[in-house]
Protein backbone atom coordinates (compact mmCIF):
# COMPACT_ATOMS: atom_id res chain seq x y z
CA UNK A 1 0.00 0.00 0.00
CA UNK A 2 1.55 3.65 -0.75
CA UNK A 3 1.87 5.72 2.28
CA UNK A 4 -0.23 8.91 2.74
CA UNK A 5 -3.60 7.77 0.78
CA UNK A 6 -6.19 9.18 2.63
CA UNK A 7 -8.61 7.24 3.37
CA UNK A 8 -11.76 7.57 0.84
CA UNK A 9 -15.24 8.35 1.21
CA UNK A 10 -15.94 9.38 4.75
CA UNK A 11 -19.86 8.42 4.23
CA UNK A 12 -20.42 6.46 7.15
CA UNK A 13 -21.59 2.91 6.83
CA UNK A 14 -20.46 1.16 4.04
CA UNK A 15 -21.37 -2.96 3.98
CA UNK A 16 -17.77 -3.81 4.12
CA UNK A 17 -14.56 -1.69 4.26
CA UNK A 18 -11.55 -2.70 3.78
CA UNK A 19 -9.62 -2.78 7.29
CA UNK A 20 -6.97 0.03 6.41
CA UNK A 21 -10.10 2.18 6.28
CA UNK A 22 -11.79 1.75 9.67
CA UNK A 23 -9.28 4.69 11.28
CA UNK A 24 -12.00 7.48 10.47
CA UNK A 25 -14.99 6.14 11.65
CA UNK A 26 -16.25 8.38 14.07
CA UNK A 27 -17.66 7.27 17.65
CA UNK A 28 -21.08 7.23 17.07
CA UNK A 29 -23.49 4.93 18.21
CA UNK A 30 -26.65 5.61 16.63
CA UNK A 31 -24.55 4.42 13.07
CA UNK A 32 -27.26 4.59 10.29
CA UNK A 33 -26.38 1.74 8.20
CA UNK A 34 -26.06 -1.86 10.07
CA UNK A 35 -25.29 -3.58 7.22
CA UNK A 36 -25.34 -7.26 8.19
CA UNK A 37 -26.17 -9.75 11.25
CA UNK A 38 -22.41 -10.21 11.19
CA UNK A 39 -21.89 -6.83 11.63
CA UNK A 40 -24.66 -6.64 14.32
CA UNK A 41 -22.83 -9.41 16.23
CA UNK A 42 -21.47 -7.48 19.93
CA UNK A 43 -17.55 -7.29 19.28
CA UNK A 44 -16.44 -9.70 22.28
CA UNK A 45 -18.59 -12.32 19.97
CA UNK A 46 -16.90 -11.76 16.80
CA UNK A 47 -13.56 -12.17 19.06
CA UNK A 48 -14.44 -15.48 20.21
CA UNK A 49 -15.18 -16.43 16.80
CA UNK A 50 -11.89 -15.12 15.51
CA UNK A 51 -10.05 -16.89 18.33
CA UNK A 52 -11.72 -20.22 17.87
CA UNK A 53 -10.48 -19.76 14.34
CA UNK A 54 -6.80 -18.81 15.08
CA UNK A 55 -6.40 -21.84 17.91
CA UNK A 56 -7.90 -24.68 15.17
CA UNK A 57 -5.59 -22.88 12.22
CA UNK A 58 -2.40 -23.08 14.76
CA UNK A 59 -3.48 -26.64 16.80
CA UNK A 60 -5.42 -28.80 14.16
CA UNK A 61 -3.02 -31.57 12.69
CA UNK A 62 -3.23 -31.51 9.02
CA UNK A 63 -3.84 -29.46 5.89
CA UNK A 64 -7.34 -30.79 4.71
CA UNK A 65 -8.18 -30.14 8.34
CA UNK A 66 -6.77 -26.67 8.45
CA UNK A 67 -7.97 -25.34 5.27
CA UNK A 68 -11.69 -26.74 6.63
CA UNK A 69 -11.45 -24.59 9.56
CA UNK A 70 -11.42 -21.36 6.63
CA UNK A 71 -13.96 -23.11 4.18
CA UNK A 72 -16.39 -24.23 6.71
CA UNK A 73 -15.78 -21.13 9.42
CA UNK A 74 -14.19 -18.15 8.11
CA UNK A 75 -15.75 -18.43 4.86
CA UNK A 76 -19.45 -18.70 5.72
CA UNK A 77 -18.82 -15.95 7.83
CA UNK A 78 -17.47 -13.68 5.28
CA UNK A 79 -20.91 -14.74 3.24
CA UNK A 80 -23.09 -14.03 6.05
CA UNK A 81 -21.31 -10.69 6.38
CA UNK A 82 -21.43 -9.48 2.85
CA UNK A 83 -17.73 -9.30 2.12
CA UNK A 84 -16.52 -12.36 0.50
CA UNK A 85 -14.99 -10.54 -2.66
CA UNK A 86 -12.72 -8.20 -0.46
CA UNK A 87 -11.87 -10.47 1.80
CA UNK A 88 -10.79 -13.40 -0.19
CA UNK A 89 -8.66 -10.66 -1.73
CA UNK A 90 -7.01 -9.68 1.44
CA UNK A 91 -6.44 -13.33 2.15
CA UNK A 92 -4.80 -14.10 -1.14
CA UNK A 93 -2.52 -10.62 -0.83
CA UNK A 94 -1.69 -11.30 2.44
CA UNK A 95 -0.70 -15.09 2.16
CA UNK A 96 0.90 -15.36 -1.56
CA UNK A 97 4.32 -13.99 -0.36
CA UNK A 98 4.61 -16.15 2.27
CA UNK A 99 3.66 -19.59 0.34
CA UNK A 100 5.90 -18.64 -2.52
CA UNK A 101 8.94 -18.49 0.08
CA UNK A 102 7.59 -21.45 1.94
CA UNK A 103 7.04 -23.60 -1.03
CA UNK A 104 10.87 -22.59 -2.13
CA UNK A 105 12.84 -22.78 1.42
CA UNK A 106 11.41 -25.45 2.94
CA UNK A 107 10.94 -27.52 0.12
CA UNK A 108 14.24 -27.09 -0.70
CA UNK A 109 15.65 -27.80 2.92
CA UNK A 110 13.32 -30.09 4.48
CA UNK A 111 14.68 -33.10 4.43
CA UNK A 112 12.56 -36.27 3.51
CA UNK A 113 12.77 -40.04 2.01
CA UNK A 114 10.98 -38.31 -0.97
CA UNK A 115 12.94 -36.03 -3.52
CA UNK A 116 10.91 -35.06 -5.83
CA UNK A 117 13.33 -33.20 -8.16
CA UNK A 118 17.31 -32.10 -7.37
CA UNK A 119 18.87 -28.81 -8.32
CA UNK A 120 23.11 -29.15 -7.97
CA UNK A 121 23.43 -30.02 -4.63
CA UNK A 122 19.81 -29.48 -3.31
CA UNK A 123 16.87 -32.16 -3.28
CA UNK A 124 13.56 -30.92 -3.18
CA UNK A 125 11.34 -33.53 -1.37
CA UNK A 126 7.36 -34.04 -0.65
CA UNK A 127 7.94 -33.83 2.78
CA UNK A 128 9.14 -30.40 2.19
CA UNK A 129 6.02 -29.46 0.13
CA UNK A 130 3.78 -30.56 2.49
CA UNK A 131 5.12 -28.59 5.62
CA UNK A 132 5.22 -25.65 3.55
CA UNK A 133 1.34 -26.28 2.62
CA UNK A 134 0.45 -26.94 5.79
CA UNK A 135 2.34 -23.16 7.39
CA UNK A 136 0.32 -21.58 4.64
CA UNK A 137 -2.88 -23.08 5.35
CA UNK A 138 -2.21 -22.23 9.56
CA UNK A 139 -1.35 -18.75 8.27
CA UNK A 140 -4.68 -18.35 6.01
CA UNK A 141 -6.79 -19.47 8.51
CA UNK A 142 -5.05 -17.37 11.36
CA UNK A 143 -4.66 -14.14 9.15
CA UNK A 144 -7.63 -14.70 7.73
CA UNK A 145 -9.78 -14.80 10.57
CA UNK A 146 -7.69 -11.55 12.28
CA UNK A 147 -8.73 -9.75 8.35
CA UNK A 148 -12.34 -11.06 8.84
CA UNK A 149 -12.73 -9.55 12.80
CA UNK A 150 -11.30 -6.02 11.68
CA UNK A 151 -13.72 -5.69 8.19
CA UNK A 152 -16.76 -6.13 10.25
CA UNK A 153 -15.97 -4.82 13.60
CA UNK A 154 -15.72 -1.20 14.39
CA UNK A 155 -12.06 -0.59 16.72
CA UNK A 156 -14.43 1.92 18.80
CA UNK A 157 -16.84 -1.22 19.69
CA UNK A 158 -14.55 -3.84 20.34
CA UNK A 159 -12.47 -1.47 22.38
CA UNK A 160 -15.14 -0.18 24.35
CA UNK A 161 -16.36 -4.09 24.98
CA UNK A 162 -12.97 -4.86 26.30
CA UNK A 163 -13.19 -1.64 28.87
CA UNK A 164 -16.47 -3.05 30.02
CA UNK A 165 -14.67 -6.12 30.82
CA UNK A 166 -12.30 -4.06 33.01
CA UNK A 167 -9.54 -2.97 30.49
CA UNK A 168 -8.25 0.34 31.40
CA UNK A 169 -10.34 2.90 29.61
CA UNK A 170 -6.31 4.64 28.85
CA UNK A 171 -5.44 1.70 26.65
CA UNK A 172 -8.79 1.85 24.66
CA UNK A 173 -7.75 5.61 24.29
CA UNK A 174 -4.81 4.89 22.65
CA UNK A 175 -6.14 2.26 20.39
CA UNK A 176 -8.86 4.60 19.13
CA UNK A 177 -6.91 7.80 19.09
CA UNK A 178 -3.95 5.85 16.83
CA UNK A 179 -6.62 4.65 14.31
CA UNK A 180 -8.20 7.74 14.20
CA UNK A 181 -5.01 9.93 13.36
CA UNK A 182 -3.25 7.31 11.51
CA UNK A 183 -4.33 8.92 8.27
CA UNK A 184 -3.09 12.28 9.51
CA UNK A 185 0.02 11.38 9.86
CA UNK A 186 0.20 9.37 6.63
CA UNK A 187 -0.89 12.09 4.37
CA UNK A 188 1.67 14.52 5.99
CA UNK A 189 4.41 12.11 5.67
CA UNK A 190 3.44 12.26 1.81
CA UNK A 191 3.20 15.99 1.94
CA UNK A 192 6.57 15.97 3.35
CA UNK A 193 7.64 13.89 0.64
CA UNK A 194 6.24 15.95 -2.29
CA UNK A 195 7.50 18.77 -0.48
CA UNK A 196 11.41 17.80 -0.69
CA UNK A 197 11.06 16.50 -3.54
CA UNK A 198 9.61 19.65 -5.65
CA UNK A 199 13.16 21.20 -3.63
CA UNK A 200 15.31 18.54 -5.54
CA UNK A 201 15.97 15.87 -2.89
CA UNK A 202 16.71 13.10 -4.44
CA UNK A 203 14.92 10.05 -3.23
CA UNK A 204 15.89 8.04 -6.50
CA UNK A 205 19.06 6.53 -6.83
CA UNK A 206 21.60 4.29 -5.27
CA UNK A 207 21.56 3.59 -1.31
CA UNK A 208 23.82 6.07 0.10
CA UNK A 209 21.69 9.29 -1.39
CA UNK A 210 18.61 7.05 -0.52
CA UNK A 211 19.68 7.08 2.95
CA UNK A 212 20.77 10.38 3.16
CA UNK A 213 17.63 11.43 1.75
CA UNK A 214 15.96 9.83 4.94
CA UNK A 215 16.46 12.54 7.08
CA UNK A 216 15.01 15.79 5.46
CA UNK A 217 12.17 13.10 5.77
CA UNK A 218 12.04 12.12 9.24
CA UNK A 219 13.18 15.11 11.13
CA UNK A 220 10.12 17.09 9.99
CA UNK A 221 7.88 14.32 10.41
CA UNK A 222 8.68 13.45 13.98
CA UNK A 223 9.56 17.01 14.87
CA UNK A 224 6.05 18.25 14.08
CA UNK A 225 4.20 15.73 15.68
CA UNK A 226 5.93 15.93 18.93
CA UNK A 227 5.32 19.47 19.06
CA UNK A 228 1.43 18.79 19.06
CA UNK A 229 1.29 16.26 22.43
CA UNK A 230 1.45 19.00 24.76
CA UNK A 231 -1.35 21.25 23.62
CA UNK A 232 -3.42 17.76 23.08
CA UNK A 233 -2.32 16.95 26.90
CA UNK A 234 -3.54 20.48 28.27
CA UNK A 235 -6.66 19.92 26.23
CA UNK A 236 -7.18 16.39 27.25
CA UNK A 237 -7.00 17.43 30.85
CA UNK A 238 -9.01 20.82 31.40
CA UNK A 239 -11.49 18.04 30.36
CA UNK A 240 -10.72 16.00 33.07
CA UNK A 241 -8.99 12.84 31.23
CA UNK A 242 -7.39 11.79 34.32
CA UNK A 243 -10.22 11.89 36.52
CA UNK A 244 -10.57 8.44 38.56
CA UNK A 245 -13.74 6.89 38.65
CA UNK A 246 -16.86 5.12 35.90
CA UNK A 247 -17.23 7.26 32.60
CA UNK A 248 -19.72 6.90 30.58
CA UNK A 249 -19.69 5.99 26.91
CA UNK A 250 -21.24 6.83 23.47
CA UNK A 251 -20.50 3.87 22.45
CA UNK A 252 -23.65 1.45 22.99
CA UNK A 253 -23.33 -2.28 23.00
CA UNK A 254 -26.07 -4.58 22.35
CA UNK A 255 -25.58 -7.52 23.91
CA UNK A 256 -28.07 -11.20 24.34
CA UNK A 257 -28.07 -14.19 26.64
CA UNK A 258 -27.81 -16.36 23.38
CA UNK A 259 -24.23 -14.61 22.09
CA UNK A 260 -23.00 -14.95 25.85
CA UNK A 261 -23.78 -18.76 25.85
CA UNK A 262 -22.08 -19.07 22.33
CA UNK A 263 -19.36 -17.52 23.40
CA UNK A 264 -18.89 -19.85 26.65
CA UNK A 265 -18.89 -22.73 23.95
CA UNK A 266 -16.97 -21.00 21.64
CA UNK A 267 -14.24 -20.66 24.58
CA UNK A 268 -14.81 -24.27 25.49
CA UNK A 269 -14.20 -25.25 21.97
CA UNK A 270 -10.91 -23.26 22.01
CA UNK A 271 -9.76 -25.08 25.45
CA UNK A 272 -10.47 -28.41 24.14
CA UNK A 273 -8.30 -27.92 20.81
CA UNK A 274 -5.44 -27.00 22.99
CA UNK A 275 -5.45 -29.66 25.18
CA UNK A 276 -6.23 -32.10 22.52
CA UNK A 277 -2.86 -30.84 20.44
CA UNK A 278 -1.14 -31.03 23.56
CA UNK A 279 -2.02 -34.46 24.92
CA UNK A 280 -0.94 -35.88 21.16
CA UNK A 281 2.63 -33.75 21.85
CA UNK A 282 3.50 -35.69 25.09
CA UNK A 283 2.71 -38.62 22.91
CA UNK A 284 4.87 -40.03 21.16
CA UNK B 1 3.53 -0.47 40.85
CA UNK B 2 4.80 2.70 41.79
CA UNK B 3 7.30 2.50 38.33
CA UNK B 4 3.79 1.76 36.42
CA UNK B 5 2.43 4.56 37.93
CA UNK B 6 5.42 6.94 37.05
CA UNK B 7 5.95 6.07 33.63
CA UNK B 8 1.97 6.62 32.76
CA UNK B 9 1.62 10.20 33.07
CA UNK B 10 -0.72 12.25 30.82
CA UNK B 11 1.72 13.77 28.58
CA UNK B 12 2.78 9.98 28.18
CA UNK B 13 -0.64 8.79 27.54
CA UNK B 14 -1.50 11.50 24.48
CA UNK B 15 2.49 10.80 22.61
CA UNK B 16 1.89 6.71 22.91
CA UNK B 17 -0.79 7.00 20.00
CA UNK B 18 1.23 9.91 18.28
CA UNK B 19 4.38 7.35 18.60
CA UNK B 20 2.88 4.56 17.11
CA UNK B 21 1.40 6.82 14.29
CA UNK B 22 4.89 7.81 13.86
CA UNK B 23 6.00 3.83 13.80
CA UNK B 24 3.61 3.35 11.30
CA UNK B 25 4.33 6.54 9.00
CA UNK B 26 8.34 6.36 9.37
CA UNK B 27 8.05 2.45 8.22
CA UNK B 28 6.42 3.73 5.19
CA UNK B 29 8.61 6.25 4.03
CA UNK B 30 11.37 3.87 4.23
CA UNK B 31 9.34 1.84 2.18
CA UNK B 32 8.50 4.79 -0.10
CA UNK B 33 12.47 5.33 -0.71
CA UNK B 34 12.99 1.94 -1.07
CA UNK B 35 15.86 1.53 2.11
CA UNK B 36 16.48 -1.83 2.93
CA UNK B 37 15.59 -0.92 6.59
CA UNK B 38 12.34 -1.44 8.83
CA UNK B 39 12.51 1.70 10.78
CA UNK B 40 9.18 1.07 12.38
CA UNK B 41 10.16 1.62 16.01
CA UNK B 42 11.30 4.66 15.95
CA UNK B 43 8.09 6.15 18.07
CA UNK B 44 8.75 2.62 20.24
CA UNK B 45 12.33 3.47 21.42
CA UNK B 46 11.31 7.55 21.73
CA UNK B 47 8.56 6.86 23.93
CA UNK B 48 10.66 4.16 26.02
CA UNK B 49 13.52 6.26 26.22
CA UNK B 50 11.63 9.44 27.68
CA UNK B 51 8.78 7.90 29.60
CA UNK B 52 10.24 4.85 30.98
CA UNK B 53 10.42 0.76 30.17
CA UNK B 54 6.56 0.28 30.97
CA UNK B 55 5.58 2.80 28.56
CA UNK B 56 7.84 1.92 26.06
CA UNK B 57 6.68 -2.01 26.57
CA UNK B 58 3.18 -0.86 25.94
CA UNK B 59 3.78 0.97 22.58
CA UNK B 60 5.98 -1.26 20.92
CA UNK B 61 2.66 -4.26 22.18
CA UNK B 62 -0.06 -1.41 21.08
CA UNK B 63 2.18 -0.62 17.80
CA UNK B 64 1.83 -4.22 16.70
CA UNK B 65 -1.95 -4.52 17.26
CA UNK B 66 -2.03 -1.29 15.48
CA UNK B 67 -0.53 -2.87 11.82
CA UNK B 68 -2.60 -5.72 12.45
CA UNK B 69 -5.89 -3.76 12.91
CA UNK B 70 -5.38 -1.52 10.46
CA UNK B 71 -4.67 -4.46 7.99
CA UNK B 72 -1.45 -2.44 6.99
CA UNK B 73 0.42 -5.64 7.98
CA UNK B 74 -1.82 -7.98 9.29
CA UNK B 75 1.63 -10.64 10.45
CA UNK B 76 2.69 -7.94 13.28
CA UNK B 77 0.52 -9.33 16.29
CA UNK B 78 2.56 -12.22 16.15
CA UNK B 79 5.98 -9.88 17.05
CA UNK B 80 4.16 -7.96 19.57
CA UNK B 81 5.70 -9.35 22.41
CA UNK B 82 9.40 -8.71 20.88
CA UNK B 83 8.45 -4.77 20.13
CA UNK B 84 7.30 -4.56 24.03
CA UNK B 85 10.76 -5.88 24.45
CA UNK B 86 12.72 -3.33 22.15
CA UNK B 87 10.55 -0.37 24.22
CA UNK B 88 11.29 -1.84 27.93
CA UNK B 89 14.77 -1.76 26.89
CA UNK B 90 14.71 1.69 25.13
CA UNK B 91 13.22 2.62 29.04
CA UNK B 92 16.46 0.99 30.32
CA UNK B 93 19.09 2.32 28.18
CA UNK B 94 17.12 5.71 28.11
CA UNK B 95 17.57 5.74 31.94
CA UNK B 96 21.20 4.75 31.82
CA UNK B 97 21.32 7.68 29.93
CA UNK B 98 23.11 5.94 26.80
CA UNK B 99 20.07 7.79 24.15
CA UNK B 100 22.14 10.79 24.53
CA UNK B 101 25.69 10.06 23.58
CA UNK B 102 26.13 8.94 20.06
CA UNK B 103 28.25 6.03 20.98
CA UNK B 104 26.72 4.84 23.24
CA UNK B 105 23.39 5.24 21.60
CA UNK B 106 25.09 2.92 18.76
CA UNK B 107 25.67 0.11 21.28
CA UNK B 108 21.95 0.82 22.84
CA UNK B 109 21.09 -0.03 19.12
CA UNK B 110 23.43 -3.05 17.98
CA UNK B 111 22.28 -4.87 21.74
CA UNK B 112 18.77 -3.84 21.40
CA UNK B 113 18.90 -5.58 17.31
CA UNK B 114 21.05 -8.58 19.08
CA UNK B 115 18.15 -8.94 21.34
CA UNK B 116 15.04 -8.71 19.04
CA UNK B 117 17.08 -11.14 16.81
CA UNK B 118 17.46 -13.88 19.02
CA UNK B 119 13.51 -13.11 20.19
CA UNK B 120 11.97 -12.83 16.78
CA UNK B 121 13.75 -15.74 15.34
CA UNK B 122 11.54 -18.30 17.07
CA UNK B 123 8.31 -16.67 16.55
CA UNK B 124 9.08 -16.46 12.66
CA UNK B 125 10.22 -20.54 12.68
CA UNK B 126 7.31 -21.76 14.36
CA UNK B 127 4.44 -19.66 13.41
CA UNK B 128 5.47 -18.39 10.07
CA UNK B 129 7.35 -21.81 9.33
CA UNK B 130 10.88 -19.52 8.85
CA UNK B 131 9.81 -17.23 5.80
CA UNK B 132 8.13 -13.65 6.08
CA UNK B 133 7.04 -13.38 2.42
CA UNK B 134 9.95 -10.67 2.06
CA UNK B 135 13.42 -9.79 0.60
CA UNK B 136 15.15 -11.07 3.76
CA UNK B 137 13.61 -14.54 3.21
CA UNK B 138 16.78 -14.43 0.53
CA UNK B 139 19.09 -14.56 3.29
CA UNK B 140 16.89 -17.57 5.35
CA UNK B 141 17.47 -19.46 2.35
CA UNK B 142 21.32 -18.44 1.81
CA UNK B 143 22.02 -19.49 5.56
CA UNK B 144 19.83 -22.77 4.93
CA UNK B 145 22.04 -23.61 2.02
CA UNK B 146 25.46 -23.71 4.06
CA UNK B 147 23.63 -25.98 6.81
CA UNK B 148 21.91 -24.17 9.20
CA UNK B 149 18.66 -25.54 10.73
CA UNK B 150 15.36 -23.09 10.25
CA UNK B 151 15.59 -21.94 13.88
CA UNK B 152 19.49 -20.64 13.24
CA UNK B 153 18.79 -19.34 10.03
CA UNK B 154 16.35 -16.94 11.05
CA UNK B 155 18.77 -15.94 14.04
CA UNK B 156 21.30 -15.41 11.08
CA UNK B 157 18.67 -13.35 9.21
CA UNK B 158 18.10 -11.04 12.30
CA UNK B 159 21.52 -10.79 13.55
CA UNK B 160 22.47 -9.36 9.93
CA UNK B 161 19.32 -6.83 9.39
CA UNK B 162 18.01 -6.05 13.03
CA UNK B 163 21.17 -4.69 14.82
CA UNK B 164 21.88 -2.34 11.50
CA UNK B 165 17.98 -1.14 11.57
CA UNK B 166 17.87 -0.67 15.18
CA UNK B 167 21.50 1.23 15.18
CA UNK B 168 19.69 3.61 12.56
CA UNK B 169 16.59 4.14 15.19
CA UNK B 170 18.75 5.01 17.91
CA UNK B 171 21.02 7.04 15.75
CA UNK B 172 17.49 9.23 14.84
CA UNK B 173 16.61 9.32 18.34
CA UNK B 174 20.08 10.91 19.26
CA UNK B 175 19.53 14.07 16.73
CA UNK B 176 15.88 13.68 17.77
CA UNK B 177 16.67 14.53 21.89
CA UNK B 178 18.84 17.39 21.02
CA UNK B 179 16.76 19.13 18.62
CA UNK B 180 13.86 18.42 21.47
CA UNK B 181 13.50 21.78 23.30
CA UNK B 182 14.43 21.71 26.68
CA UNK B 183 10.58 22.50 27.82
CA UNK B 184 9.32 19.33 26.37
CA UNK B 185 11.88 16.32 27.77
CA UNK B 186 11.28 18.42 31.23
CA UNK B 187 7.65 16.58 31.06
CA UNK B 188 9.23 13.38 31.01
CA UNK B 189 11.26 11.80 34.37
CA UNK B 190 13.22 8.70 33.03
CA UNK B 191 16.08 10.72 31.19
CA UNK B 192 19.20 10.73 34.02
CA UNK B 193 19.57 13.81 36.08
CA UNK B 194 15.25 14.27 35.84
CA UNK B 195 13.86 11.24 38.33
CA UNK B 196 11.52 13.12 40.41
Amino acid sequence: MPPGVPSSGGAPGPACHAPSRVASTAVRSDAPSRPSGLHRLHPLTKLALFFVAVVAGATLPTTPLVLGVFVLLLLPLAIWGGCTGPFLRTCAKITTPFLLSLVLIQGFFTRGPTVLFSLGPFHYTLEGLQVALLFTARLLTGLGGATLLMMVTRPDALMRSLSERGLPNQIAYIVVTALQILPTFQARAQAILDAQRSRGLETEGSLPTRLRSLAPLVAPLIMSSLMEIEERAIALEARAFSRPGTRTSLVRLSDTRLQSVVRGLLLAVAAALIVVRLLSLLRP
Amino acid sequence: MEGLKRDFNTVTLVMIPVAIAINIAVGQLALAVKIPLYLDSIGTVLVGVLAGPWAGALTGFLSSLIWTLTGLYTPAIAFAGVAAIIGALAGVFGRAGWAGVWWKAILAGLLTGLVAAILSAPVATYVFGGVMGSGTDAIVALARSVGLDALGANIAQGSFSDPIDKTVTYLVIFLVLRALPQRFLARFSNLPGRST
